[in-house]
Formats: structure tokens, sequence, C-alpha cells
């Protein structure tokens, strides 16, 4: 019975020191969606703040009015990043603009890409490639009859060992033509985070 | 005898122990709304879940062709509760609409508090909604 329980330990410690040998981290899928982890602005912050956006605006008794059943085009502005952080605001916009595409309510112009169009057009006019019946022309391109804009900016507080962090995000939809402001919202994310009384 | 039977005991404690903290449930409650029939189903997966939060009441009306749903959910408990909501939709065919763009969202209850959570569709193709809520401590 002795050398059973010997043995059985001399297993589980093997077991355990081939753990050790590897020096890789650990890696793993984990849900976008996860509970924070700094008072940083963080992937769901932002995954959050676009849906709630996108839900504000298609739901909007305004919009409505002003797109008045037909498909206006819009285009979408970068947020204006007024913190200290470095958040990738064009990213931000890239996802609201495909979650408003898909509501089925707008058209869309990207001016942000207008410098790759003249190349395209320009090169079928220009370099003899393109049969000139089927090469597009410029100037017919549809103009942005709204667009959609917005800033991020923060509050920080620091007490002790307490950081308590203030975000908001705020976006308006401008109508071009009439210069009124058809729809604004905003989201605030406040963060604490509390350093351990002992460590770095 | 006896004091090998009391080592492999503590022995099987320990191991209990240690498998029993990792578990985190993240089952939680589920409320389907059928925005054609007007049915609405609540599943409580949850126990724990269940006994802190209630579903009192789901609404649903459209907004510019979009469907929206409103539930108010109530807390049973005292103390301050954190839980995570997340409404997706579905077409007539039973298809998820874009599951990616749908988070989960977190929202506070204080002691003995209601509050509405409401969604929007994603698609004028909507017919279906369903609200999935679990508790904080499952978004590891």
């Amino acid at each position: 019975m002795k050398t059973f329980v010997w043995m059985a330990m001399g297993v589980a410690g093997a077991a355990l020191l081939t753990g050790c040998a590897t020096s890789t981290p650990a890696v793993r899928e984990v849900q976008l969606d996860r509970s924070p982890m700094t008072h940083k602005l963080e992937p769901q912050d932002v995954r959050r703040t676009v849906e709630k956006m996108a839900e504000s605006l298609v739901s909007a008794p305004g919009v409505k009015e002003a797109v008045g059943g037909t498909r206006p085009v819009l285009d979408v502005e970068p947020l204006k990043n007024r913190t200290t952080q470095h958040v990738d605001m064009v990213s931000i916009t890239d996802s609201l603009r495909m979650q408003l595409l898909r509501s089925g309510l707008f058209r869309f112009v990207d001016k942000s890409t207008s410098g790759t169009d003249i190349e395209f057009i320009d090169a079928q006019a220009n370099l003899g490639l393109t049969d000139p019946k089927k090469a597009i022309k410029a100037g017919q391109q549809s103009a942005a009859q709204m667009y959609l804009t917005g800033a991020l900016s923060e509050m920080k507080n620091q007490v002790g060992r307490t950081v308590d962090q203030y975000y908001k995000f705020s976006m308006i939809l401008k109508d071009l033509r009439s210069g009124e402001i058809v729809w604004a919202d905003e989201r605030e994310i406040r963060k604490e985070s509390t350093r351990p009384r002992v460590g770095f | 005898m006896k004091r090998m039977s009391e080592r492999l005991a503590a022995a099987a404690l320990a191991a209990g122990l240690s498998v029993g903290v990792g578990c985190v449930e993240t089952a939680g409650t589920i409320v389907r709304t059928d925005h054609t029939t007007g049915s609405s189903e609540i599943l409580e997966n949850s126990t724990r879940l269940r006994d802190e939060v209630q579903v009192l009441n789901v609404n649903y009306d459209e907004v510019n062709g979009m469907k929206r749903v409103h539930i108010t959910l109530a807390s049973t408990k005292h103390r301050r509760l954190r839980v995570d909501y997340q409404i997706a939709w579905y077409d007539a065919n039973g298809m998820e609409i874009d599951p990616d763009t749908k988070t989960y969202r977190n929202l506070i209850l204080e002691g003995r508090e209601s509050r509405t959570v409401t969604g929007v569709a994603n698609s004028p193709a909507a017919v279906t909604s369903r609200l999935r809520v679990r508790s904080t401590s499952a978004a590891d």
C-alpha cells in the first residue's frame, strides 16, 4: 500500500513538472464583451457605444421626418478625439457606418476614399486599357446630403490609489442643405480602478 | 486505515475546491418575444439569477420600420446587483441577424430597483427578439 502511494505521488509530481517545461504564455480566445480590465477605453466600450448610437439613430423620430421615405446619402466623418489616449476613431466610424448600412435607411458615400476613386477614373480615361464606352466618367457621383460627426471627450480624477475615469461619446447628424441638426445623442462611460496596497 | 481514509477525504476535498473555484455559471435568463404574434416566453436557466432578477414586463413596438422591444427587469435583492444583457434579433426563418453587432451591455440594479432595457432591431427583416441576461461575473 505504501509503495502504491509513493508511486501515485511520483506520477502526480511528474505531471505537474511537465506543465512547467514550456515558457510560452497561456493564450486563449475570450468573449468580445468581457469584463473591464483597466480604466481606459476598451473594445467592449467601443462596441457598446457603436451599437447604442446606431440604435438611437435608427429609431429617432426626427430622422424619419428628415428622411421622408427616401434613403438620403450620408457620409460619416471620423470622430474627434479630445482625450489623452490614442483611440482609433476611424475604426469606430467604420463600425458605425457598417451598422447603419445594414439598417437600409441610408445610402453612403465615403470622402476618405475619393483619392482612390480619382486614380481609377483617371486610369480608365487615360491608360488606354479600358473600353472608352465602358469607362466611368468623372462628375457622376452622388452628393452627400447629410453627414454624421462627433467627438470623444474624457475627465479623469485620481484620489489616492483610486482613478475615476469618465468618457463621453457625442454624435450629431446634420442636414447639409438646411444646416439643421437632425439627430444628436451621447453615451457616457464611467470607470473606477483601485491600485492594490502592495505591488507596483 | 482510518488515517489513510482521512487523507483520501482531504485530497478529495482539495481537488473539489480547486475545480469549484474555476466554475462560474454562465447560463442566465432568456426572454423570447415574437413580434408577429405578440407572445413572450421566459426561460430561467440559472436558479441563482432567477432568485435575484425577475422579468416584470415585456412590451414591443415599431419605429421607422424597425422592431423595438422594452423589457422591465427588477431586482429582488436589497443590495446592488450587476448583470449583463444582450438583445439579439432573428428573421422569419429563425436565423440570427448579425450576431456580432449585438453586444452584452452592463446594467447596475440598486436594491429592489426595476429598470427597463430597450433594444432596436438591426434590420427590417427582424421579427423575433431574444433578451439574454447573465451575471456580470460570467463576463470573463
